[in-house]
């Protein structure tokens, strides 16, 4: 099976500063990963390069089978396969249901298939009884359960996650957790997640990724955190504190 | 204080008693400024939109002008259609200065820059999380594009209600390019100027009462069909 994913040589350029500059990368279907590194080391650049939502400056990049083109009709067949949480996520004006309702709408699905699907994803993150209430008025919590309800609308075969869950409590943190995992495991979703959370990184991925000022110095599974080769990964992952890349 | 409190009580018995003046007044002043913020609404929303969005050449200058515009005095929108609209302008030919279309235009003239200017302005507040919500939600770039506009609705609608405030209080261009002929081209406004000035206090209140109330019921039917999205308690708390 061709990977989810591969990028070859991939770099993006702000001014005279390279922020990103990866080798090779290749994400394989239905695994949990998650990039990890210092502020600064690109960790969201790649996410939103992987994302479509940002053009690298060189580089070759394979999406789901397709090489990346650019080109608007690719960018939409690839986007509706693709679902992104980001760590404030934006929630429209308007209600819940409207909010979970857009994907769908969008892509022209009728009113009571809408209604179906939304009351679907609504009972799975446990939120039935916010279905008419203001998207603004919900608690952080609240708000990232009901962005990853909205992500699951639409069925994603990738889900990417840019801080889920910073700056919200720890009840809300293990719901949010346990949402990824059955995601990726019931659905067979690949999660690629951004995470500064070591611990949530531990309990989540299959795989991890190490970024260090633009590049990836290293990959692995769970046993990176003990046998980490780099040693700026080994002190990244005990928890040292290392500086800003920025 | 005793002249306004009987003109205000005089004005409350010409609305009554529905006056035939006072309604055909009433009813040339809304059609005048609705039509022409209609007009407006409908060429400046798109086109703040557009300039907020989009890579335009000289966009900076385009809406310092549209700024500058905002603020054009009313005789000067007036004396503009006015030396279009006369018989040696280059419209003359089709007659319509000193008609209800004349003052349509100048008030017009008026609302644009203001929807447009505002508008822009909206939409420039909104952050890139929307177009990236959007997409990333499988939007086409029209319906992401549309997405924005939709969030900016609260400073849309700030813009038209902004700009209806402009056209019903408008006086001087109207007057310019309509001539307050009776039966013709005479407003609330210029009709205000008119009795006023010939003494007839009452029948002056009693328009500018039902001029505000106007402005209060459009402005309020404005925010009604978004009231979801306007909220009185302010999320901000000072303590």
């Amino acid at each position: 099976m061709t990977a989810a994913f591969t990028l070859s040589d991939v770099n993006k350029v702000y001014g005279s500063r390279e922020v990103l500059n990866v080798r090779h990368l290749e994400v394989h279907h239905n695994y949990c990963y998650t990039i990890l590194g210092p502020n600064g080391s690109g960790k969201t650049t790649l996410l939103r390069i992987m994302g479509l939502l940002l053009v690298n400056d060189g580089g070759k990049i394979n999406v789901l089978g397709e090489k990346i083109t650019w080109e608007k009709s690719q960018l939409l067949r690839l986007r509706r396969q693709m679902a992104m949480v980001t760590q404030s996520s934006y929630m429209f004006l308007g209600s819940v249901y409207y909010n979970l309702a857009y994907g769908l709408k969008v892509r022209g699905n009728s009113g009571t298939c809408i209604n179906q699907k939304v009351d679907e994803v609504l009972e799975i993150v446990g939120m039935s009884e916010f279905k008419q209430a203001d998207a603004h008025s919900l608690s952080g919590g609240e708000r990232q359960k009901i962005a990853i309800a909205r992500a699951l609308t639409v069925k994603p075969r990738v889900l990417f996650l840019d801080e889920p869950t910073t700056n919200i409590d720890n009840k809300s943190i293990i719901e949010i957790e346990k949402h990824i995992k059955e995601i990726n495991t019931t659905f067979k979703t690949t999660i690629i997640m951004v995470t500064h959370n070591l611990f949530q990184a531990r309990r989540l991925s299959d795989k991890l990724i190490m970024m260090w000022d633009g590049k990836i110095i290293e990959e692995g599974g769970p046993a990176l955190f003990e046998e980490a080769r780099d040693a700026r990964t080994r002190a990244f992952l005990s928890g040292q504190l290392v500086p800003t890349m920025i | 204080m005793d002249v306004i409190w009987q003109g205000v009580k005089e004005g409350f018995f010409l609305i009554l008693s529905l006056d035939q003046e006072l309604v055909s007044i009433t009813v040339l002043s809304l059609q005048v400024s609705l039509t022409a913020l209609f007009i407006a609404a409908f060429l400046g929303i798109p086109v703040g939109a557009a300039l907020a969005l989009k890579k335009i050449p000289g966009k900076k200058m385009i809406l310092n002008i549209i700024y500058t515009f905002m603020g054009l005095p009313p005789v000067l929108a007036g004396l503009l259609v006015y030396l279009f609209l006369s018989s040696r302008g280059p419209l003359g030919e089709y007659q319509l200065l000193f008609t209800p279309t004349a003052m349509i235009i100048a008030q017009f003239l008026l609302a644009l820059p203001i929807v447009a200017g505002l508008s822009a302005r909206a939409v420039m507040t909104q952050r890139q999380e929307v177009y990236d919500t959007a997409v990333t939600l499988g939007a086409t770039r029209r319906q992401a594009v549309w997405a924005i506009i939709r969030e900016s609705r609260l400073g849309i609608i700030a813009a038209i209600t902004t700009a209806l405030g402009r056209v019903m209080a408008e006086v001087g261009a109207v007057m310019m390019v309509g001539g307050n002929i009776k039966g013709k081209t005479r407003v609330m406004t210029t009709s205000i100027v008119l009795e006023t000035r010939m003494g007839n206090d009452s029948t002056a209140i009693a328009i500018g009462i039902i001029l505000l109330s106007i402005s209060f019921l459009i402005t309020f039917f404005i925010i009604a069909l978004e009231k979801r999205s306007f909220k009185d308690d302010s999320s901000i708390h000072i303590v």
